[in-house]
């Protein structure tokens, strides 16, 4: 089994445009996000410990790990594939939704 | 060419005009209100992070000189280091607190990140180009349990407190750092377990008191606002009352359901006073509260209804995010960042504010184009509040925070932020929306920014605390 797996990263499109995809390698023992800063590919990011959401990705193929509790996250977003980037180590191959619109995702104005 | 370009401009004569006192600042209110020079440049937090501009928050130079060929225009950024800083609140090295500390000069910036929890410091010598002189990183911060750092006030002796709402994984409870003159972190202020749950905080040292409020944990607030949130009680609503010179709480304030989320809280300026305000954003209510024999009461003394909203399924709160009180403590100004106005109350007597004049920028309610049809439109509503030390001039700028700005105002990340004046008459109690000021935070260099608070060189309505 290789040490590196291949992340597909992924932007939604705006306007009726599809959006840009980014191939990045990810080390088994680097979080996606250094992974993506490595390759110079700029994602969202704000505290880096998994307190904050702003890193939020959506993992649509493949397996993650969290290496520490991700607290920016509730219970139900983590179940619907939610997963922060900053603290997320790649487990296999994996296609990731990104861009700062995932982030968005977690929480709708609740008045409307 | 301007002369706000030439280095020579004066500038540096600003130091100058209180020739009585040996430290920055001024020895009373009045004299701030005497002696201040018009404000000709302001600074203001921008940020790019939580959005796809993939660039460091910064700092923006304003030009608010009319007499200047770049009056409206950031005439100068300082970039950040790093991205992902959000850059929120800020404050002084010094400020009329330290006036009889023989040179201290009222000169370098405190600039934090609310996400990354990065301390800046920047150096105003030469006003029109500020630099970054020094960084403190956050793992720094994170060794004293704290995270999310927001208000940065001077105290006296030349020491910078700063109020951090998270412990170093963005959990509760936050408490208070302290740095010390050469801008290194000297410890934790406050004996751990005073409080639980912290934001904004002002002091009134003849009073020997500090009053502190509540937001949330890091955790709760960053990702966006929840109402179910508010129902499990993870948003605060008390403020509490401190013994400045033992580092105590010595009481606890519950606002209860009409205090929900107590944000800014500030004093009236004159040193005697034992009044000051706090605004419940969510609860939209403005308490008062004020000193009677050694006891402190907070009251609340106006209500901002909340306003249906054809496209909301429930009444719109007026979400009073910012408040200020003029330098001679005659005017109280608040923001109603959901609704979009900002409104002026004569508070001369501090117990019954008098509404004496509000008017209407951008938000749900406002004009979209308060300027006029043809400049750009105001996404977001009134936010931060800057008052010139005379009372004569407002100015506001429309971003709250990433998240809830996306929430609640999509289309600011793609616009950006505007900054906007109004024109005080205090004589009169009235305000008029300048409609010639207008500064576009849409147009930056790397893409449109948000803006967040407003601070003047020589100290503002919002810094400055006597001794
Ligand atoms: S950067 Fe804050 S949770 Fe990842």
């Amino acid at each position: 089994m290789s040490d590196r797996h291949r992340i597909e990263l992924r932007w939604r499109g705006r306007n009726g445009r599809t959006g840009r995809t980014e191939i990045v390698r990810a080390e088994s023992d680097e979080s996606i996000l250094d992974a993506a800063e490595r390759a110079d590919v700029g994602l969202p990011f704000g505290c880096r410990t998994g307190a904050c959401a702003t890193c939020t990705g959506r993992l649509l193929t493949g397996k993650i790990e969290h290496l520490r509790p991700p607290r920016g996250l509730k219970n139900d977003s983590k179940e619907d594939g939610y997963v922060l980037l900053c603290i997320a180590r790649a487990k296999s191959d994996c296609e990731i939704e990104v861009g700062s619109d995932v982030q968005t995702d977690l929480v709708t104005n609740p008045w409307k | 060419m301007s002369d706000i370009e030439s280095p020579e401009s004066g500038a540096h004569e600003h130091h100058e005009h209180h020739h009585d006192v040996e430290g920055p600042g001024y020895a009373t209110p009045q004299a701030a209100i005497e002696q201040a020079d018009r404000e000709k440049i302001s600074y203001v937090p921008s940020l790019y992070v939580g959005t796809d501009v993939d660039a460091p928050d910064f700092l923006s130079v304003v030009d608010v000189d009319p007499d200047s060929t770049t009056y409206c225009e950031v005439i100068d950024t300082v970039e950040m280091p790093n991205k992902g800083d959000e850059l929120h609140h800020f404050g002084w090295n010094a400020c009329s607190s330290s006036c009889h500390v023989e040179g201290l000069e009222r000169r370098h910036l405190v600039v934090p990140g609310q996400r990354s929890s990065r301390l800046h410091i920047v150096d105003t010598k030469n006003r029109e180009s500020p630099e970054i002189v020094d960084v403190i990183e956050p793992e720094e911060v994170y060794e004293y349990d704290l995270s999310a750092p927001h208000t940065v006030h001077c105290i006296p002796d030349g020491e910078i407190l700063v109020s951090m709402l998270g412990d170093k994984d963005g959990d509760l409870p936050g408490g208070f750092l302290e740095l010390n003159d050469d801008f290194e972190i000297e410890g934790r202020w406050d004996p751990p377990g005073e409080i639980g749950m912290n934001y904004d905080f002002w002091y009134q040292p003849r009073h020997n008191v500090m009053v502190s409020s509540e937001w949330a944990a890091p955790k709760t607030y960053y990702p966006g606002f929840d109402l179910e949130d508010v129902e499990k009680g993870n948003y605060g609503h008390e403020i509490n009352i401190w013994d400045w010179t033992n580092r105590t709480v010595e009481q606890t304030i519950d606002l209860g359901e009409e205090g929900l989320i107590p944000l800014e809280v500030r004093f009236l300026h004159s040193p005697e006073a034992a009044h000051g305000y706090v605004g419940a954003a969510l609860s939209s209510n403005m308490f008062h509260f004020y000193e009677r024999e050694k006891e402190w009461f907070a009251e609340k003394v106006i209500n901002v209804e909340p306003r249906e909203h054809e496209d909301w399924d429930m009444p719109v709160p007026g979400l009073i995010t910012d408040l200020l009180v003029s330098m001679d403590d005659r005017y109280l100004f608040f923001s109603n960042w959901l609704h979009g106005d900002v409104r002026m109350y004569d508070v001369s007597d501090p117990k019954n504010p008098r509404l004496a004049d509000q008017l209407w920028a951008g938000g749900l309610f406002g004009p979209r184009h308060p300027t006029g049809e043809d400049d750009r439109e105001v996404i977001a509503g009134p936010q931060m509040l800057q008052l010139s030390i005379d009372g004569e001039r407002l100015y506001w700028t429309t971003s709250l925070f990433s998240t809830w700005d996306n929430q609640f105002y999509p289309e600011e990340a793609e616009r950006g932020s505007v900054m906007l004046k109004a024109d005080v008459n205090p004589r009169k109690g009235t305000m008029t929306l300048d409609e010639d000021f207008l500064v576009d935070f849409g147009e930056m260099p790397n893409g449109p920014a948000r803006a967040h608070e407003i601070r003047w060189p020589d100290g503002d309505c919002t810094s400055d605390v006597w001794q």
